[in-house]
Formats: structure tokens, C-alpha cells, sequence
């Protein structure tokens, strides 16, 4: 057992983050805004999280202490929040492909600024940033608390009088502005709060990462996270943690169930052809679960059964 | 009713596809090379491993992405030398073994890939991974482990320095570059103003210029032109070559890769410029030929790797190769060779390997290696204390085309 935490410590790991970055572009969608802008924030908190303990605090021998780390995720959480109201004051006019246009642009200038910075170190980066857990697995400590709480207070969210707000906007915005909602201030809202999550998993992610440039954060990876939310269901919120969780194991256990005992070209297909099977199953799953796999209905149809194997 | 079964259907195999990947950890997918491992290191003095058991090294490149290009040249390059050492006595009796495991791209799949390699094929070195950021990332994983990582291709400053398990045959651009101007130099010592351009979003073309530019302004006190940039996905130049000609420069030095580069050069020449030009190391390789065709004559490399290099290794490398992919060897291929041969040669002197447990023989080989000189396809070597590779000769070459434009070859001068 301790063998298959030393090997996929950090693959748990990167799965519980990604699972938390679908998170963070599934509440801009609750209030039905398709914004890409996750990656940005993502890559702004990296950055911070890697300056300040490369260049701020110095610690020389030993490990990073968890409270540095702690800090470096509030002043992200800071700076996220206040840029996402900069930014989405004004993009959030834009309604749907526009917005979406609006934040991959935004995407953009982060990656253009952080390759022209210098505090940045351009197209190397910056590396050595160092560890506060002795072993990859435990990040967990952070990125778990960290899952659960995100989880649970989007799931109360949607429970509460703001996030029916968020429902009446995906469902109608000019209805819900005729209801009385304030869909600007709800919008920006949403869009706020994925930002602020974004900002926070981009300082685990660089310490997890060892280091930081401007690979991380792109337009790519925003499409990645949407194909989390996508596949494993947009409408609620379990589906955006098993998107996430699934699809970034999914390579991994395609490369471990290739062995010895498999014939050749199987076992090379394993290795080799994960983006085959990686794009079939989104194909499959867009084509026949375009609300993704898990969905309100079928939550309602377990839920169904279960009381009814109760009885 | 029926598309929802599929649906839970579709979801189990996500969950049983998860259970299966811890299932298959059970059964590690290669056999460990000194049996005991880290469980019970005493256990292995006991029963001798039988001689035919292969000595598993681990190779983390990137075979797929957008790196895959260069990944899949280190792969070819490991393969023949893992051919070459099993048919020259492998270690004291003993094959080796390489275990690949892709990196792809980025960061993460080099940690997962390195993750894999030491925890569950307990491979006694790596190879690897492709590119630099991917080692600032993954390297620290082989370093808490103690695992020798040999890097290939990872030229950026600060690599050796990550920790002591970490070295590189891939000399830094620091000691590669500069040769590129002597050479012009001596062609023609009456350059005086040279302008430099660079891939603003590539890392290796970022570090490579200010070796350039530092060695334009310091070593041969040069005047230079302001720097131009452009990013690795541009394909019109017409701001740049422009901004360049009417500098009216005597040299101009490009470092960006294949595609970007290539146009630029073609740009800068239908636009009239006549001079020099200087490539950087991602102009090393017959991609470029098809994207500036004819205009690719005449531009000047520096090469950490020559395949006309004489020494017999080089030559069993070269035919190796040419056998296998009906062309010459390029230089990821050989440093790839370099990489495995440096990991074996060190293997060979540690002894008897049967006796020692798994940890014992990683932190063995790692002082092994770096205590030893290597006479190799990129020509002898040797490393400092920090893992940084010495290498003795530098290669200069220049683009000739054929008079069609559609195909040419590196000429070497040096």
C-alpha cells in the first residue's frame, strides 16, 4: 500500500486540485456565464505564491512553513478577488460567446505579462520554490480541507436565496432582472467567487509543481477544466469534482493498466494512445450527455431507489 | 430509460477504471532489478539475482504533445544505445532495461511519470525529462527520492543546482552559443553592428539570447541593435525584419524555433537583407528546410553534437541510426545515447549489483557517474561536482541547400 501512495501521491493530489478548478469555473456557470477566466486567476496565484517564497520569505534549510503558505493563499485570495471585480465589472456586459471571447483574451494579457516581467523570469519562470510537506501526498492536508469546504459551500449556496438567484439568471436573465434580481451584481458575484478559488489552488498547485511560468494557466488548460465540468455534468455539484477527479486519472490508469503480460501492441497502444481514448470518451460523453454524466435527474432517480430499497 | 443505463453504465467504468489502477499497483509492471527493493534490503544479500535479470533505467521524455517532436527523437536515440550496450556485454553480464514513460508537456506528467518510474518499476537511474521547466518540476521528485537523473535535453541555467542527484549531458547555451560568432567573426572581422532577435514565449530562446547578446556587447564588444521579439506562433515578421534592416545590422542572430524562425529568415531575406545570419539551437534540425527552403542558405549553427564526429562510438551511433531512420542522427537523439551510456559506464564500475539493496545501488551509481569521464557520441565528457556537464568540443555548421530549395544539409565548418 505505501508503495501506491509513494507512486500516486501526487497524482491524488493533482486530481483533488483539478477537481477544485472545475469547481472554479462551475460558479460563473451556475449563474449561466461561460467564462474561461479561471486559468488567469489560477496562474496569478502561482505567481504569488511563488515570489513570495522564493523572494519574500526566506527560509534556508528545512521545511516551508505551513503558515507562509496559509498567508500566500489569503493575499491570493485578496488579489484574485479584487482583479475578478475589476475585470468583471465590465466584461460581465458581454453575454455568452462574448464573455467567453472577453476572458480568453484576459487569459491572454496574464501570459504576455508574465513572459515580459522580469519578477516573473519570463519564458524560464521561477523554480526552487520550496516544500513545505516532506512527501507529495502531503498536500492533501491542504487540498482536501480545502475540496471539502469549496464542495459544501457551493452545495449550500445553491440552497440559499443568492445561488436561486444564480439558477433564475442561467435560467432567464432578462425574466430574473424583471423579477427583481440584481443580475449584474449576481454575475459578478459568481464570477468573484471562481476567481478567488482559482487564485487559492494556483498556490498549492506551484508548491506541488516546484515550479512556476507562463506554461501554467493557459487557454488550454481553461478548456481542460471545462471539459472536467462538461463531462461529469454542469448542473450540479458533484459533477464538476468527478469531471475532475476522473479525467485527470484517466491517463494514469491507462499508463498503469499497460504491463508485461499484455500483447505488444496493446501494451504500446496503453502507453502511447491515451489522447485517443481521452478524446473518444469526451466525444461519447458530449454527444449522448450534453448536461454530462452526473445530473440533477439522475441524483433524483439514486436518491429514488435508495429510499425505495429502504422500505 | 435506456440512456440512462448507459450513463451509470459509463460512470461505473470511470469508478472501476480508478479501482483498476490501484489493483494494478499490486503487480508492478516490471520486475525490480535487485530483489528485496526498499521493503527488505537484507533479504537480497541472501538470494543472488539470477544473471540474466535485466538492470531496469528509466527513460521519462515527452512522447506525446507539443514537445513530442523532440521527445521522440531521445527515444529513438535511447533505444539504440539500450541495443547497442545489450550486444557489447551490458553490465558485467547483466542487459539493461529501459522503461519509457511519457512525460507529455508539462509539469505534472513529469512528476507522474518520475512518480511511477522510481516507486514502481524501481529503476535504478532516469533519463530525463525534455524540456527545462519540466525538470525544475519533476527533478526535486528524484532528489527527495535519491534517484541519479541524468537530464538530455535541459539546457537552462540552475538545473545541476537542484540537488546532488542531478546532472545533465546537455551542455548549457552559455557554452554552445558564443562559437556560432566567432565563426562569423572569422569570416568576416568587419561586422560591427549585429541585431538580435528572440521567441519572447519560449524558455530555451529566452536564456539562449542573453548568452548572444552577452557575448556581442562583453566577449567581442560589439554594438547591438535594439532587440526585436516575437512569439513561437507568429508567421508574419514584416514588423520585426523591418525594424531589423533599418538598423542596417552586419550580423543578425536569431533564437527561436524551427517554424517561427524559419519564416523570420525568409522574411528578413525577401525584405533584402544579405548579411550573416546566426541560428539558434532550434534551428537544429531538417524541419527548418521546407519553411524557408532556399533562403535557409548560409545560416550559421552552433551544435552541441556533430554526426561526422570520428570516434568509433559516433560512427556505431550514426550507422545505428541511419539503419533505423534512413537519415543522420540529430543531436537530441545522440544526447538521448549520451544520457543511457553514461548511466551504463557508471553501472559497470559499481561491481557485483546483486548484493546490494535498491537504495545502496542509486546512491552508488550517482557518485559513480559523476566521478567518471565518458568517451561519447557528443565527444568525451565529463561532469563537474554539481552535475554539470564538461564537454570538450563544440561543433559550428552551416544550412547548404540544394539548388532547388527543397532540401540541404548541415555542412559542419568546426
Amino acid at each position: 500500500m505505501s508503495d501506491f501512495f509513494n507512486t500516486y501521491g501526487s497524482l491524488i493530489v493533482f486530481m483533488v486540485l483539478n477537481a477544485l478548478l472545475a469547481l472554479s469555473l462551475y460558479l460563473p456557470l451556475m449563474a449561466g456565464q461561460l467564462s474561461l477566466a479561471s486559468p488567469g486567476f489560477f496562474a496569478l496565484g502561482g505567481y504569488i505564491a511563488a515570489i513570495m517564497s522564493t523572494k519574500v520569505f526566506h527560509v534556508e534549510a528545512g521545511a516551508y512553513p505551513l503558515g507562509y503558505v496559509l498567508i500566500e493563499m489569503l493575499l491570493a485570495a485578496l488579489a484574485s478577488g479584487v482583479l475578478a471585480l475589476i475585470v468583471g465589472i465590465p466584461s460581465l456586459r458581454l453575454r455568452g460567446i462574448y464573455l467567453a471571447l472577453a476572458t480568453i483574451a484576459f487569459i491572454e494579457i496574464v501570459r504576455v505579462l508574465s513572459l515580459t516581467l522580469e519578477i516573473t523570469g519570463g519564458a524560464v519562470g521561477i523554480f526552487g520554490i520550496p516544500q513545505p510537506f516532506g512527501t507529495p501526498l502531503g498536500y492533501l492536508w491542504l487540498a482536501l480541507p480545502l475540496l471539502i469546504v469549496a464542495a459544501l459551500a457551493i452545495w449550500r449556496l445553491e440552497r440559499v436565496r443568492v445561488g436561486r438567484a444564480f439558477n433564475a439568471i442561467r435560467a432567464d436573465e432578462l425574466a430574473a432582472g424583471a423579477m427583481g434580481i440584481n443580475t449584474t451584481y449576481h454575475k459578478v458575484l459568481a464570477f468573484t467567487l471562481g476567481a478567488i478559488l482559482a487564485g487559492i489552488v494556483g498556490v498549492v498547485y506551484a508548491h506541488v509543481l516546484n515550479t512556476w511560468n507562463a506554461r501554467q494557466g493557459t487557454f488550454e488548460a481553461g478548456v481542460a477544466y471545462l471539459t472536467y465540468v462538461l463531462i461529469g455534468g454542469s448542473r450540479t455539484v458533484v459533477g464538476p469534482i468527478v469531471g475532475g477527479l476522473a479525467l485527470t486519472a484517466l491517463p494514469e490508469v491507462l499508463r498503469s493498466l499497460g504491463g508485461e503480460s499484455l500483447p505488444t501492441w496493446l501494451n504500446n497502444f496503453l502507453n502511447s494512445g491515451q489522447s485517443i481514448i481521452y478524446g473518444t470518451l469526451i466525444v461519447l460523453s458530449t454527444t449522448f450527455f450534453p448536461q454530462g454524466l452526473i445530473t440533477p435527474r439522475l441524483l433524483r432517480f439514486w436518491r429514488r431507489t435508495r429510499a425505495s430499497n429502504d422500505q | 430509460m435506456k440512456i440512462r443505463q448507459i450513463q451509470q453504465v459509463l460512470i461505473a467504468l470511470l469508478v472501476v477504471s480508478l479501482l483498476a489502477a490501484c489493483g494494478g499497483d499490486a503487480t508492478p509492471t516490471s520486475a525490480p532489478a535487485d530483489s528485496g527493493g526498499s521493503a527488505e534490503p537484507t533479504s537480497s544479500s541472501g538470494q543472488a539475482a539470477p544473471s540474466g535479470e535485466p538492470i531496469p533505467i528509466g527513460v521519462a521524455v515527452a512522447q506525446t504533445s507539443n514537445v513530442s517532436l523532440f521527445g521522440q527523437e531521445q527515444v529513438t536515440g535511447a533505444k539504440i544505445a539500450e541495443q547497442y550496450f545489450n550486444d557489447n556485454g551490458g553490465v558485467n553480464g547483466r542487459p539493461i532495461k529501459l522503461i519509457f514513460q511519457d512525460t507529455a508537456g508539462d509539469e505534472a506528467g513529469a512528476i507522474n511519470a518520475f512518480q511511477t518510474l522510481i516507486n514502481q518499476d524501481k529503476v535504478v537511474a532516469i533519463v530525463g525529462p525534455t524540456l527545462s521547466q519540466q525538470a525544475f518540476s519533476a527533478d526535486p521528485i528524484a532528489v527527495q527520492n535519491k534517484v541519479p537523473v541524468v537530464g538530455p535535453s535541459n539546457t537552462a541555467g540552475g538545473i545541476p543546482q537542484i540537488g546532488e542527484y542531478v546532472s545533465r549531458v546537455s551542455a548549457p547555451v552559455s557554452a554552445v552559443a558564443p562559437n556560432a560568432i566567432r565563426y562569423a567573426l572569422d569570416q568576416n572581422p568587419d561586422i560591427k553592428k549585429v541585431a538580435v532577435l528572440y521567441a519572447q514565449n519560449d524558455a530555451f530562446s529566452k536564456s539562449e539570447t542573453v548568452v548572444f547578446q552577452r557575448a556581442v556587447t562583453d566577449t567581442y564588444k560589439l554594438e547591438l541593435a535594439p532587440v526585436q521579439t516575437f512569439q513561437t506562433t507568429d508567421t508574419d515578421f514584416t514588423t520585426q525584419a523591418t525594424a531589423v534592416l533599418n538598423e542596417k545590422p552586419d550580423l543578425v542572430i536569431i533564437s527561436g524555433l524551427a517554424t517561427d524562425g524559419g519564416n523570420l529568415v525568409k522574411q528578413l531575406r525577401e525584405l533584402g537583407y544579405t548579411g550573416p545570419i546566426i541560428g539558434g539551437n532550434g534551428f537544429n534540425t531538417t524541419n527548418i528546410f521546407p519553411v524557408c527552403q532556399r533562403f535557409c542558405d548560409g545560416i550559421i549553427l552552433a551544435q552541441a553534437y556533430s554526426y561526422q564526429q570520428e570516434s568509433e562510438i559516433n560512427q556505431a551511433f550514426r550507422k545505428a541510426y541511419k539503419d533505423a531512420q534512413g537519415k543522420e542522427p540529430p543531436q537530441f537523439s545522440a544526447q538521448a545515447f549520451a544520457g543511457v551510456q553514461v548511466i551504463v559506464e557508471a553501472l559497470r564500475k559499481l561491481g557485483d549489483l546483486s548484493s546490494m539493496a535498491l537504495e545502496q545501488t542509486r546512491e552508488q551509481l550517482n557518485q559513480q557517474i559523476l566521478a567518471g569521464t565518458y568517451e561519447t557520441p557528443l565527444g568525451q565528457l565529463s561532469f563537474t561536482p554539481e552535475g554539470d556537464i564538461n564537454q570538450s568540443t563544440f561543433y559550428v555548421a552551416v544550412i547548404k541547400m540544394n539548388d532547388s530549395g527543397t532540401d540541404g544539409t548541415f555542412e559542419f565548418v568546426k
